[in-house]
């Protein structure tokens, strides 16, 4: 009950910070300069043709007004039409974030699974060469851009090596599968169709791994940290104390309560990818909804920029609430306040 | 374990095979472009949608190398002596991709269409064509407002689309009233012509892939690609590694120039360039102090380096003699060229009004944000000024400010560079878009040129319809504006792809440059040797 009341706050909370981002978006996205309909249509589109557009997107009225129009399509589904792409931005967030979505995820799984298990690894063998090894490399991960890996990647594997496709997401060769998620991946497992599942895979391995090395150094360096303090704390001394098994100590005493912070800082790394993915998109030509996003405010095409600016905090604040939730379940201190109605 | 091994080795082999099989043995042409591509003829205009529309779409008439109007779908045609009615007589053997045949009735419609939509190059029909009418089924007349002697190279952009397909795909309501949305929703991912290529895929901002038209009225060649595939990337490490692996034909224009050295050293890829007739210009107020003084711009003409600029910034390029690219049809090769003489400069700046008052003036020079190589010639701009003793401030404007401020005349800096490409390949197109006094709000004009009799003669020059007393005015035009001397004309741009000589044939690389923009990625006349591509793999 307890946690069915923090999570309807949190739900009530995030509509007042979509609310208030949408408000905001709208408002810098118009004061830039320019005029995004004649960037569209080009210096010598007659006058008319570039008040029609005007006046179908209420770029004609005031900005109250503007946004009451925005706001009332959005709330129907409707996010308005891409000056760029000229269609609905609805379609746009269709086709891109899914593609984005996949490579997140499993840039996401690589974060989580390695970054943990080698910050396990170092802060179980501090201080020794293992966790040396492991801090070497953290400090490369955490300091290196994300696309200086992509573009180390193409050029090694994809280039001179040759053993990993350097763009999209299938081959020409290869039929896709029909779309149910939009993620090839998992279209193609829902449809049992295995050469493009490998496909997908062979084709997604270095822009997920370019983009997961920064949070899987990151998370390695904090699962780290907490494992070595919490090593030396009473309990862990007691539960050696009594005989329990080492990798029991490990496991349950020690690991859950130190995936704390990894966990909170892993859910907005994973949100952040998808804002942040433009560089490794832009090099393996992945049809990405980072890039959308990129190309929007650099085209000025407002709504696609309000749609994935409100896209971006939909996530975010799902993420965080996952999160959330998540730290309760490993933080019963956490748990218990809530249910307490604390 | 064992499983998943298996797996991944069955997968691994089938990624293989596919690869053998498709890449091997197919004619594929894979071109990368700066995104986005528009197919639908009425919205598109930039250099990725206008090499979609040759490959997708027929015209009437076709230009040839030196820009000339050849037939196409009409056979030929007749204009009348005041130049204002424009018959011409079509093919009975044109078909579109869904067997209809191409009548006069869809040329009409699409005249119809792109002026009724006023996107894409709608902008060269609008103002000029009163109306269009079917004599008969392969006869079609055009009621100009006007005589306008370009009327035919701007045909170049008038793709024929199929009246019935788009009809059945309108969405109605739309904002064209009766006609819905004009078919603009379909044509986003469909087409509707009768090119020697049509749509198989389309993803937006991803990849145009389009296959071979078999029944094309036209003969193909056997070696010309089976597939074209349109790739929407410009990423210099992405191009670098396709074309090492033989995944891409010809790259974009867009690679900076550490990319194109890299590309050029690869074996079996080549580099080519030609002259699109795009120029790079200072454009000049001539409105506003001191850019308003003639001995001052001259001054500021003289003083400038424009060899460094071609040699050192702009490697390729050539130095532009007068407003006209020297390759577009109607250029005058007589035209006066200033070269850097820093005493006629000095004795110029000595006749201007503003030469006791050098040391209060600061001519202001916006430079591009999103080009950084524009920093380089704003640097060199003001480092030749300082020799003269003029005082010049370089400031970084993002495009869409510059934009903005062009529009007005108050806010228009002394000086902005920029490049223009002209919208049809004749003088007469660049000369009105720098020059004539109704492009003076643009981002085509910072000149605020507004001289009456400069815009009495163009107008007169464009509604001449014999070609070579035409491009006499022209000429004149062109002496004239030197005298006036509005810009500094710095260069024409050169146009650089990198292409896989080995095992392509592509007439533009061999020197059949078609001056407009798009027709020389026409992939019907680019042989593909897929034989060869293999050896060079093998080899490599």
């Amino acid at each position: 009950m307890g946690i069915l009341r923090f999570l309807a706050k949190r739900l009530l909370f995030s509509v007042f910070v979509l609310f208030g981002l949408s408000i905001l978006i709208f408002l810098i996205s118009r004061v830039l300069p320019g005029d995004p309909v004649r960037m569209a249509l080009g210096p010598r589109a007659p006058e008319w043709a570039v008040q029609n557009l005007r006046e179908q997107m209420h770029l004609d009225k005031p900005l109250p007004v503007q946004y009451y129009y925005w706001l009332v399509g959005a709330l129907h589904g409707d996010l308005g039409q891409s000056l760029f792409t000229r269609r609905a931005v609805i379609d746009d967030i269709k086709e891109f974030l899914p593609a984005t979505m996949e490579l997140a995820l499993f840039a996401g799984v690589i974060m989580a699974i390695f970054g943990i298990l080698f910050g396990a690894i170092a802060g179980r063998y501090n201080n020794t060469w293992v966790d040396n090894v492991v801090r070497v490399f953290s400090y490369i991960g955490v300091v290196t851009p994300s696309f200086v890996f992509a573009i180390l990647f193409l050029l090694l594997f994809g280039y001179l090596l040759g053993w990993f496709p350097t763009a999209g997401r299938l081959s020409p060769w290869v039929p896709r599968p029909p779309v149910i998620t939009g993620m090839v991946t998992v279209d193609a497992l829902l449809t049992g169709n295995w050469g493009a599942l490998g496909d997908a895979l062979w084709h997604m391995v270095l822009p997920a791994v370019a983009l997961a090395l920064g949070g899987m150094a990151q998370e390695a360096r904090i699962t780290r940290a907490t494992i070595s303090d919490n090593l030396k704390k009473d309990y862990i001394a007691s539960a050696k104390g009594f005989g329990v098994p080492e990798r029991l100590v490990m496991l349950k005493y020690l690991l859950k309560p130190s995936l704390i912070p990894t966990v909170s800082i892993l859910g907005l790394d994973f949100a952040s990818l998808l804002g942040n993915a433009f560089l490794v998109e832009l090099i393996f030509n992945w049809p990405g909804f980072s890039r959308y996003g990129i190309n929007a405010m650099l085209r000025k095409d407002l709504n696609a920029i309000a749609a994935v600016v409100m896209v971006l905090g939909v996530v975010f604040v799902t993420v965080n609430i996952i999160v959330d939730l998540v730290v309760a379940w490993l933080d019963p201190r956490i748990r218990l306040g809530a249910e307490r109605g604390k | 374990m064992r499983r998943g091994t298996v797996f991944a080795l069955s997968v691994l082999a089938l990624v293989a095979f596919g690869l053998a099989a498709w890449a091997g043995g197919e004619r594929v042409l894979r071109i990368t472009f700066a995104w986005p591509t528009y197919i639908d003829p009425a919205v598109g205009s930039d250099f990725s949608s206008s090499s979609a529309f040759v490959n997708l779409y027929d015209t009437l008439v076709y230009p040839d190398v030196n820009g000339d109007p050849q037939p196409h779908v009409a056979t030929h045609w007749e204009v009348s002596e005041d130049g204002t009615v424009w018959t011409f007589y079509l093919r009975d053997d044109v078909y579109f991709h869904d067997g209809t045949p191409l009548t006069a009735e869809d040329v009409k419609f699409s005249m119809d269409r792109i002026t009724t939509i006023g996107e894409g190059y709608g902008f060269l029909f609008v103002d000029r064509v009163e109306g269009t009418e079917v004599v008969d089924d392969y006869t079609v007349r055009f009621y100009l407002k006007e005589p306008f002697g370009p009327f035919l190279t701007t045909l170049y952009r008038l793709y024929i689309v199929n009246k019935d397909l788009v009809e059945a795909n309108i969405k109605r309501p739309g904002p064209y009233g009766e006609w819905g949305d004009y078919g603009k929703e379909f044509l986003l991912t469909h087409d509707a012509g009768s090119g020697p290529y049509m749509v198989k895929e389309f993803r937006v901002e991803e990849e145009l892939v389009m296959v071979k038209n078999p029944n094309y009225w036209l003969p193909i060649p056997e070696e010309a690609p089976d597939e074209v595939r349109f790739i929407g990337t410009t990423e210099p490490a992405t191009i670098r590694t396709m074309m090492a692996r033989r995944e891409l034909e010809i790259s974009d224009q867009w690679q900076p120039q550490e990319a194109w050295k890299a590309l050029d050293a690869m074996e079996g890829v080549d580099i080519t360039s030609f002259f699109p007739g795009t120029s790079f210009y200072l454009m000049l107020h001539t409105r506003k102090p001191p850019t308003d003084d003639i001995h001052f711009r001259r001054a500021m003409a003289w003083a400038f380096d424009y060899e460094t600029v071609v040699r050192d910034i702009f490697p390729g390029s050539i130095q532009s003699r007068g407003p006209v690219a020297q390759s577009l049809p109607g250029h005058d090769p007589t035209v006066f060229q200033f070269h850097r003489d820093l005493d006629k400069a000095r004795e110029e700046l000595r006749k201007s009004k503003y030469y006791d008052q050098l040391d209060q003036i600061e001519v202001e020079f916006h430079w591009i944000a999103e080009v950084p190589d524009e920093e380089k010639v704003a640097l060199l701009f003001m480092a030749n000024m300082a020799e003269i003793g003029i005082n010049v401030k370089v400031v970084k404007v993002p495009w869409m400010s510059v934009v903005e401020e062009m529009a007005n005349m108050k806010t228009s800096p002394n000086i902005v560079s920029i490049f223009v490409a002209p919208h049809y390949p004749e003088a007469g197109s660049i000369l009105e878009s720098r020059y004539h006094s109704s492009s003076a709000p643009t981002w085509e004009q910072n000149e605020w040129l507004l001289d009456e009799t400069f815009d009495k003669m163009l107008e007169d020059a464009l509604a001449t319809v014999d070609r070579e007393e035409r491009f006499r005015k022209y000429a004149e035009l062109q002496h004239y504006i030197m005298d006036l001397c509005p810009s500094l004309f710095l260069f024409d741009q050169v146009e650089k792809h990198a292409y896989q000589a080995a095992y392509i044939d592509w007439p533009a690389a061999r020197g059949e440059v078609i001056p407009v923009m798009g027709y020389n990625m026409a992939a019907r006349f680019i042989k593909v040797y897929p034989e060869k591509r293999e050896a060079l793999l093998k080899g490599g």
